[in-house]
């Protein structure tokens, strides 16, 4: 009877392993592959934008070819108490279920980011399904809705565009920076480190911005663009930095993977461009007579892309010189965008977290006034390592 | 259920051979005509069976008959031995036993016997030996004259290779033995010989190396084919499924391969050969699951290439194993785990397709089963009609009419290449059936499935024993040695022991020390000068 009973057992328990499995099974087409979430508030309440995207109008996609009529994403509009609440009232307009987990942008309008962003990363957070790796931007002088209602002609889905000029942009020129979800929380439980994120703007004439128009002409009258970079004071935006000062600030970051500086030579102004191929910056900290100084260093490497003036790139004391004016541009880019987040007392670059990190004991004390008493007077030591590796294909130009 | 099955079987017990052998017994008579009644009764008169009158010797004084199975015998050899017989042969007075005096005087075939049992004399006509029977003697001469038609020695149809010996096996026992005894030429190798098979009589060799084969893995081969008792084997397949370990698993834990230079490399290796008469597929045992990935080919390429093609075929068998369950999974439980342009491709190919992921999977990998079915079996010139209509069907039609996604299509070729790419059939056909029932887990439990079915699976492997080893050997249990020949395989000169566990441990050492090739040291000196 013993014998009998065993194989039953045996049954039993490889049953049980299936008692544990992947759950709420849901078909490819039954979901609403959203690709980007606004995040307006008017009036007290959340307005939710989904850019949803519509995988049968996304060109390349398209099994039988023909002509994609429709539009590569529709845009969806819900209103909520809470973020909860419009995602779910969604659903009286949407056929499918709100797929997060290809959501890869998360737009924040203007107004909200300027009342405060720190509540709306819960659900972020505790939704299983929403990356931590999604990009964030703010909507500068817009709403969320606004930015997202541009469609846009070489990458299809305006989600797409906004994060690949994004990346390319960071890479080529450094004046924004990506900034994922999973550092805007990191950064609200940390002292010592304030957030920057990259804005977008729609561009020229807003009307048709949503309309297939938009895409038909060479030049689409409502653009995407990447604009300054929103600085945030305990989650709250408290400023706007652009321009050289950005990428000062991404010096400091070490977020600078190529660039150009442009210098002035021999009385010339702007006369040539300074290709960066690569830099690396570290920042120190030390305290003299209990006040912490903070060591930046930043070395360069990289190419001659461009003259105006005649120079000899033969002679090395050319090329010394050359490095020292390059020197002195990027340490006044830093300069410059220290001198900003210091007026706005919003320490961006995490120089807290270096003191921190070299003097936990010292750190506790100045915690608490760090923004307010330490920081915006803080003594920052820039030192500039510029290199010239190569001069190009040319070492002398044809301009004498 | 099983056993209440079995048990009704059981009340009849197994009795043919008693049966048919009753109207055989006994000896045979003085009486010519008598001794051929008998034949003609017991065989029914068969039209086959030709019975030849003749005088025997130079004198005409010996009444005779011979007797044999048209078809069996080799016509030349026959008619050299009636001309020997009622021509060159003459009795000298003075021989006492003229029985003894023809059987060594007859020169023409290689072995001739004197039976005097009638279930001798069957079963030797019946293996297309000739009977003599002279009148008043009460033996008969059974003199071997075996012949007939058999195929000739092709190209083994299943495992093709590109370098290596081109002959495969046929229909025919003793060619079989014979071309594997023609690359192992050592009195070391054994052949047993068994008869299976109640009514079939079917002849099977038992092939090893002595002192190399396990004699206990020898012992039970021998002990498992002697259990048989049953009306026919036609083929191998039938030894296999009487002999092996375990009647309920998909994975074959016997080998079968159609090349003799693969059973002499196995053979070397300590395993043995069964060889059945009638079918070009012989057996080998012990089996481990491993050796289903290798080919004799990657003895003879050099180990480099051979180590990246076994990794190739392991990659190839897990394909062919999960493919469509990872589709199926990947697209209902983990769009997540997509990329998301990706995901967005096979949502917009899925958008027009009316099932469910899971649907759609068994369609398309029923369909090209029964594709597949159709291609085997069909003559070869209905086959390129098939396959047209296949690539069609499978291909284009299903995808633009809606049916099923071009996604589904590519995994559904990826899977079948990949069964194809899998060296040995019997592993492929294994891993086509338990790719359906990781669809279904796949189906049901998404990427969990997935990994608890290929977990029931190995639990499973890791039970199987091929008569005694372990199936998972070398990898459970773990025999390092035998890892230089698993995965990876080592350059020749390193692999200096037989399989552990498979050949006898006392004599396990295959080659001699330093096999590595250097160049000569002398020589080199004399390159550098120049």
């Amino acid at each position: 009877m013993k014998i009998k009973r065993y194989p039953f057992l045996i049954f039993t328990l490889f049953i049980c392993t299936l008692l544990f499995g992947c759950w709420s099974k849901k078909e490819l087409r039954d979901l609403a592959l959203i690709i980007a979430v606004g995040i307006d508030k008017k009036d007290g309440k959340y307005i939710s934008t989904f850019q949803v995207v519509n995988p049968g109008n996304v060109a390349g996609a398209t099994q039988r070819g023909g002509g994609s009529t429709g539009l590569p994403v529709a845009l969806y509009t819900s209103t909520g108490d809470t973020l909860v609440e419009a995602s779910r009232k969604a659903s009286k307009q949407i056929s499918r279920i709100p797929y997060y987990a290809h959501t890869n942008l998360v737009v924040v309008g203007e107004e909200l980011a300027k009342e405060g962003i720190q509540q709306i990363f819960d659900v972020v957070e505790r939704n299983p399904q929403f990356r931590p790796t999604a990009n964030i931007v703010i909507a500068r002088r817009q709403t969320a809705k606004q930015l997202l209602s541009v469609l846009t002609p070489v990458d299809k889905i305006p989600a797409n565009q906004m994060i690949k000029t994004l990346e390319l942009t960071e890479m080529m020129w450094g004046e924004n920076v990506g900034t994922r979800l999973r550092e805007v929380i990191e950064s609200f439980s940390l002292a010592g480190k304030e957030v920057i994120m990259s804005s977008f703007h729609v561009d020229g004439n807003r009307k048709h911005s949503d309309d297939q128009e938009n895409v038909r002409t060479m030049e689409p009258t409502a653009r995407l663009r990447a604009s300054e970079l929103a600085i945030f004071k305990r989650g709250k935006l408290v400023g706007w930095i652009g321009k050289e000062e950005a990428r000062g600030v991404l010096w400091i970051l070490d977020k600078i993977k190529q660039t150009a500086v442009t210098v002035d030579w021999k009385g010339e102004k702007e006369a040539l461009s300074y290709k960066v191929v690569r830099a690396k910056t570290k920042v120190t900290a030390q305290l003299r007579n209990g006040k912490p100084i903070i060591f930046v260093t930043v070395e360069t490497e990289g190419d001659i892309g461009e003259t105006f003036v005649a120079i000899d790139f033969t002679d090395p004391k050319q090329i010394v010189a050359l490095e020292k004016v390059m020197q002195q541009e990027i340490k006044a880019e830093i300069e410059k965008a220290v001198h900003v987040a210091q007026k706005k007392k919003s320490d961006i670059f995490g120089f807290g977290e270096v003191v921190h990190r070299t003097y936990p004991k010292e750190w506790k004390k100045m915690k608490k006034t760090w923004d307010d008493k330490y920081f915006p007077k803080l003594d920052i030591q820039v030192k500039v390592e510029s290199f010239i590796r190569r001069t190009g294909l040319r070492t002398r130009s044809y301009i004498q | 259920m099983w056993l209440r099955l079995r048990n009704q079987n059981k009340q009849q017990a197994y009795q043919y051979d008693k049966v048919a052998q009753e109207g055989i017994y006994g000896t045979i008579e003085r009486d010519l005509h008598a001794n051929i009644e008998k034949v003609r009764n017991i065989t029914g008169n068969s039209a086959d069976i030709v019975i030849r009158h003749f005088l025997l010797g130079k004198e005409d004084n010996l009444l005779s008959a011979l007797c044999f199975v048209s078809g069996m015998v080799d016509e030349n050899m026959v008619q050299q031995l009636f001309i020997e017989a009622s021509v060159q042969l003459s009795f000298p007075s003075m021989c006492c036993d003229q029985l003894d005096y023809i059987e060594k005087k007859i020169a023409t075939a290689n072995t001739t016997r004197r039976v005097k049992q009638w279930n001798d004399v069957f079963s030797l006509l019946m293996s297309g030996e000739s009977i003599l029977f002279i009148h008043g003697m009460q033996e008969a001469i059974s003199i071997a004259v075996k012949g007939g038609e058999y195929r000739a020695i092709t190209e083994p149809s299943t495992q093709l290779s590109i370098r290596g010996p081109r002959e495969g096996f046929t229909e025919s026992l003793a060619t079989n033995v014979a071309m594997v005894r023609r690359r192992i030429q050592h009195p070391h190798v054994w052949v047993e010989a068994i008869t299976v098979g109640e009514v079939t009589h079917t002849n099977v060799r038992i092939m090893y190396i002595k002192g190399i084969a396990d004699d206990s893995i020898v012992e039970e081969v021998r002990n498992r084919l002697q259990r048989i008792c049953m009306d026919g084997v036609l083929e191998s397949g039938y030894i296999e499924q009487l002999i092996e370990d375990e009647t309920f698993t998909t994975f074959p834990t016997i080998y079968h391969t159609e090349r003799p230079d693969s059973v002499a490399a196995n053979l070397l290796e300590g395993r043995v050969a069964i060889f059945v008469e009638g079918t070009p597929f012989v057996l080998i045992a012990p089996a481990v699951f491993i050796q289903f990935f290798q080919a004799v080919e990657d003895y003879y390429a050099r180990f480099d290439i051979a180590t990246a093609l076994r990794f190739l075929r392991i990659l190839v068998f897990f394909i062919s194993l999960v493919a469509p369950s990872l589709y199926i999974a990947a697209t209902t439980f983990h769009q997540e785990m997509i990329p998301t342009s990706l995901v967005i491709a096979i949502a917009a190919q899925r958008e027009s397709v009316p099932f469910p992921a899971f649907v759609e999977a068994v369609i398309m990998e029923v369909t090209f089963e029964i594709l597949r079915e159709a291609g085997v079996r069909l003559p070869r010139t209905v086959g390129q009609a098939v396959s047209i209509v296949g690539a069609l069907v499978i291909g284009q039609a299903a995808v633009e009419a809606g049916f099923v996604s071009s996604v589904m299509v590519i995994v559904v070729s990826i899977t079948a290449i990949a069964s194809f790419a899998t060296p040995s059939f019997a592993i492929a056909v294994s891993a086509r059936l338990i790719r359906f029932l990781l669809m279904v887990l796949a189906a049901l439990f998404g990427f969990y499935g997935i990994l608890i079915g290929l977990i029931w699976m190995t639990i499973h492997l890791c039970s199987l024993r091929s008569f005694g080893v372990p199936y998972m050997t070398p990898l459970a249990p773990l025999i390092p040695t035998n890892l230089r020949d698993t995965f990876v395989r080592f350059p020749l000169w390193a692999l200096t022991d037989r399989p552990h566990g498979i050949a006898e441990e006392t004599n396990i050492v295959r080659q001699g020390d330093e096999q590595r090739p250097k160049p000569n040291q002398e020589m080199r000196r004399e390159g550098d000068e120049n």
